[in-house]
């Protein structure tokens, strides 16, 4: 049946391409939603509009005079408001705590965070729930090199979860996360399975120099006598210096933000900051860097005096600076275990200076372009996904709900 | 002292005084020009003017209706949304160690424990909320006295609206489960009672032997009950009230139980789903805890059910007031609001739970909760709607009295406004072309300087060190 289904919508892309009336005609499983407001993501509203699916596809979206297939169910959704599902870029809930952060070294590019997900997550239901149907798993942030992040649907299939794009980030950690908790065992045995580095700021950096200067030696040898056939960690990091692969650096507070910047510069690889609380202070040199900016909860508290992590000093109006300085950002939910739902971090990000468009392209198609998934998700447009979430009315005011969320076309909204 | 709001020097005065001598209040007429009036407990009132005199709201009408005294103070909000300022029911903060280690001590009192200079006081301000009910934590069986106050001043005196309120009980277990703390409840009740009884009985036996010539005519009974067990006294004859909390709904029987010998008001914990229906049964007005929602997860199906007791009790015709948390999106009353609306609250029912059915509970509905001629001037002017994200608190005034004006909010402004450093920067000539851009929606902390009144602004700013 889905085969079927996939097969009738390659055809119909075909019938798209070559003659538009011929899509108006009766086709099974075509389902149109219409009256709603759509926010199609990148573009300005659309009024009473009209979302046409069908085969897990959007065969079109337009205005009141969209014309509607014969034949096609018709589903009134008057009054509610319509947006692509929503896309988090950097979700740390698809993956349980024991199973992000591989403990056997700190330095672990290869890893992928494909194989610990797990779509039975109840964070991962929840987010669904919410609106959120595509996010970026990245392993965790004790490893200062914690490996390969992937891209999934938050559906999980019988032929387990879709993947988007795989092995398109390698996270890299500043600051106290990768430290937290290494001890050398005094007068202990430092080749103990307890005795783990790095210990300070000052270790972390040193493991990422380390292990780019092996890279760089190792391509230098390939360039010089030809592939030399380096393992699977230095193929990875190989990859980041030849510009084939982004490097995400957690870097929270100031100092860690400029660590970051200052690595990439120095081994001229592409990095882009996650979690970055403190963008405000250093927001010149992140312009000047021409960075993207992931912003993890910008609902996070400050006013009576909960500070940030690793000692940053989080300020409401970083998102509105970023967007003031035109520096290209994301909104997410990341590793903060106070984050809100994602489209409540976005109703914030409105609250503190965003407009409503800027915060819903940051969770929609922002993220898509930032991770090159944007020709499947990320807005609504014929041709792609049908990832959409029918609203109760604008998700951005917080009573607002998400009445129906579709993944490729199937509603996967648990009960509520 | 330094982390109090800046109060401009007329209105410190006014508080000076009026901690040394009568209520603070505004001797002068104050005209609120409103654009929206939500008078919550009558209807909602386009372009309308609230006249305030000494303090307390004289006058609610439509503005063509209302001759504004050239005297008064005009505070002009004709763009914005006024409406009462929020009460809170219930609040543990905005004290130093106001939970007892000893677990039965009702004597005790916040007004011993609250601080003025408590960042909790600076942010309900801020937050648009103008009475407070502090009782001791939820950890203590008996813990001590309430005291109802608003969240500006800088004595408990200056603070304090009322006297004590009743004592704080807790059936949250302090050690060996809920039985035990249950036994405890009774015990030091029981206590209370028998001292009570021999108290009566020996004076019952003064009175006899004196009769009977045992005792000297001209000697009294001057015997009073111990210090520290009048509150606890007051609690058992039901010239007090008791503040119980209900951690779930497994304790729902037992406080029901208390209710019926005591005079209690129910201050619910989160998890309470399961006994609402024994609560609409009773009918009476309860409290809930901060957390509107959550989300149970059955042991062997996995299969998770979320709740939301204020829509249960809403079905079930109960009043409730709800509580706001001490930190997060919790302590924001457009997010506690918007939340029982999310899950089908009544919308007028989610702003009484603010407002009203506080006010009631506190036995202040005749001073707070809504806007009516002859209740207190405490009102909030809003940017917009009080349950969107979107609005701020712009003004607030106690009385009366302009008490917080977000244009001349420090610390709000320097978490939204943008860094020095970054505006000195003279390159940055596209960041000013979009800055104009969002000029129509402009960052906390820059309203523009025609809507802040002229004559407070420069005061302000000099108080503020």
């Amino acid at each position: 049946m889905q085969l079927r289904s996939e097969l009738l919508s390659k055809l119909l892309a075909a019938a798209v391409a070559a003659a538009l009336h011929l899509v108006a005609t009766a086709q099974d499983g075509t389902v149109v939603y219409q009256g709603a407001r759509i926010l199609p993501g990148g573009k300005p509203a659309i009024e009473q509009g009209v979302l046409i699916v069908s085969g897990g596809k959007i065969l079109a979206v337009g205005g009141p005079a969209t014309k509607i297939p014969d034949g096609a169910k018709v589903v009134d959704v008057a009054g509610r408001t319509i947006t692509p599902g929503l896309i988090d870029a950097s979700f740390a809930g698809a993956i349980g705590d024991e199973d992000a952060n591989e403990q056997s070294s700190e330095v672990t590019p290869h890893l992928r965070a494909f194989d610990s997900i797990d779509l039975q997550r109840d964070a991962v239901r929840n987010a669904r729930a919410a609106g959120v149907t595509t996010v970026h798993a990245m392993p965790g942030t004790s490893n200062v090199i914690g490996g390969l992040g992937c891209v999934v649907k938050t559906r999980d299939t019988k032929d387990g979860p879709t993947l988007l794009a795989d092995e398109v980030s390698l996270r890299i950690t500043m600051g106290s996360d990768p430290s937290r908790g290494n001890r050398a065992i005094r007068g202990g045995r430092v080749d103990s399975m307890y005795y783990r580095r790095p210990t300070t700021r000052m270790g972390v950096v040193w493991e990422v120099r380390k292990a780019f200067y092996d890279a760089k030696e190792a391509l230098e040898r390939t360039a010089a006598a030809g592939p030399q056939g380096g393992d699977a960690a230095t193929e990875v990091l190989t990859k980041v210096l030849q510009g084939k692969l982004v490097a995400y650096t957690t870097a929270r507070s100031e100092q860690d933000i400029r660590t970051a910047l200052r690595l990439a510069e120095e081994f001229g690889y592409k990095t882009v900051l996650d979690e970055a609380q403190d963008a405000h202070v250093a927001i010149d040199e992140i312009a000047a860097a021409k960075v993207t900016v992931l912003l993890g909860a910008p609902s996070a508290e400050n006013v009576v005096g909960r500070g940030g992590g690793d000692g940053s000093q989080p300020r409401f109006h970083t998102v509105a600076l970023l967007a003031q300085r035109n520096v290209p950002f994301v909104v997410t939910t990341g590793t903060n275990a106070a984050a809100l739902d994602l489209v409540r971090e976005a109703m914030f990000a409105v609250r503190f200076g965003l407009t409503a468009e800027q915060a819903l392209d940051a969770v929609t198609i922002r993220p898509a372009q930032l991770l090159g998934i944007d020709q499947r998700v990320g807005s609504l447009a014929a041709g792609k996904d049908a990832d959409f979430v029918v609203w109760s009315h604008d998700p951005l005011d917080p009573a607002a709900v998400a009445e129906s969320v579709h993944i490729d076309g199937i509603s996967v909204l648990a009960s509520r | 002292m330094s982390a109090r709001i800046p109060m401009n020097r007329n209105l410190l005065t006014v508080a000076v005084a009026a901690a040394l001598a009568v209520p603070a209040a505004s001797q002068d007429v104050v005209a609120v020009k409103a654009g929206k009036i939500l008078t919550i407990s009558g209807p909602t009132l386009e372009n309308g003017v609230i006249l305030i005199q000494n303090g307390r709201i004289a006058k609610v009408a439509k503005a063509s209706e209302v001759e504004i005294p050239w005297t008064a103070k005009v505070v002009d909000a004709s763009d914005k949304v006024v409406m009462p300022t929020w009460v809170l029911a219930h609040s543990q903060s905005g004290n130093r160690g106001m939970t007892e280690n000893m677990q039965n001590v009702p004597w005790l009192s916040v007004a011993d424990a609250i601080d003025p200079s408590s960042a909790f006081f600076e942010e309900a301000l801020r937050n648009g909320v103008g009475t407070i009910h502090v009782l001791p934590g939820n950890q203590t069986l008996l813990g001590g006295q309430g005291l109802i106050v608003r969240p500006y001043g800088r004595t408990i005196e200056d603070m304090a609206v009322g006297g004590n309120t009743g004592v704080k009980m807790s059936l949250l277990s302090s050690g060996g489960g809920r039985l035990q703390q249950i036994r405890r409840m009774r015990r030091a009740i029981e206590d209370v009672r028998e001292y009570v009884a021999d108290f009566d009985r020996r004076k019952a036996e003064f009175d006899k032997e004196k009769a009977a010539g045992a005792i000297a005519k001209d000697k009294e009974w001057t015997e009073e009950f111990d210090r520290t067990k009048k509150p606890a006294i007051a609690l058992v004859q039901k010239k007090a009230k008791g503040w119980l909390f209900v951690p779930s709904a497994a304790e729902i029987d037992e406080a029901m139980r208390l209710g019926q010998e005591l005079d209690l008001v129910y201050l619910l914990g989160a998890n309470i789903d399961e006994g609402v229906a024994a609560l609409a049964k009773l009918g009476v007005p309860v409290v809930l805890d901060d957390t509107l929602e959550y989300t149970e997860k059955d042991a062997e199906t996995n299969v998770e059910t979320r709740h939301c007791p204020a829509k249960q009790l809403a079905d079930a015709g109960v009043p409730f007031a709800i509580s706001l948390a001490t930190s997060g999106p919790g302590s924001y009353p457009w997010w506690q609001l918007g939340t029982l609306v999310r899950n089908g609250v009544d919308r007028q029912k989610a702003l009484e739970s603010l407002t009203v059915v506080p006010a009631q509970l506190l036995g202040l509905q005749d001073q707070v909760g809504s806007i009516a001629e002859g209740k207190l001037g405490n009102l909030q002017v809003l940017s917009g709607d009080p349950l969107l994200a979107t609005s701020w608190v712009e003004t607030v005034l106690l009385e009366g009295q302009v008490v917080y004006e977000r244009s001349s909010d420090p610390r709000l402004q320097l978490l939204l406004a943008p860094p020095a450093k970054a505006a000195e920067t003279p390159s940055e000539k596209a960041s000013e072309k979009t800055s104009e851009k969002t000029s129509e929606k402009p960052p906390a902390g820059t309203v523009p300087a025609g809507q802040a009144k002229p004559n407070e602004s420069s005061n302000q700013k000099t108080e503020g060190k």
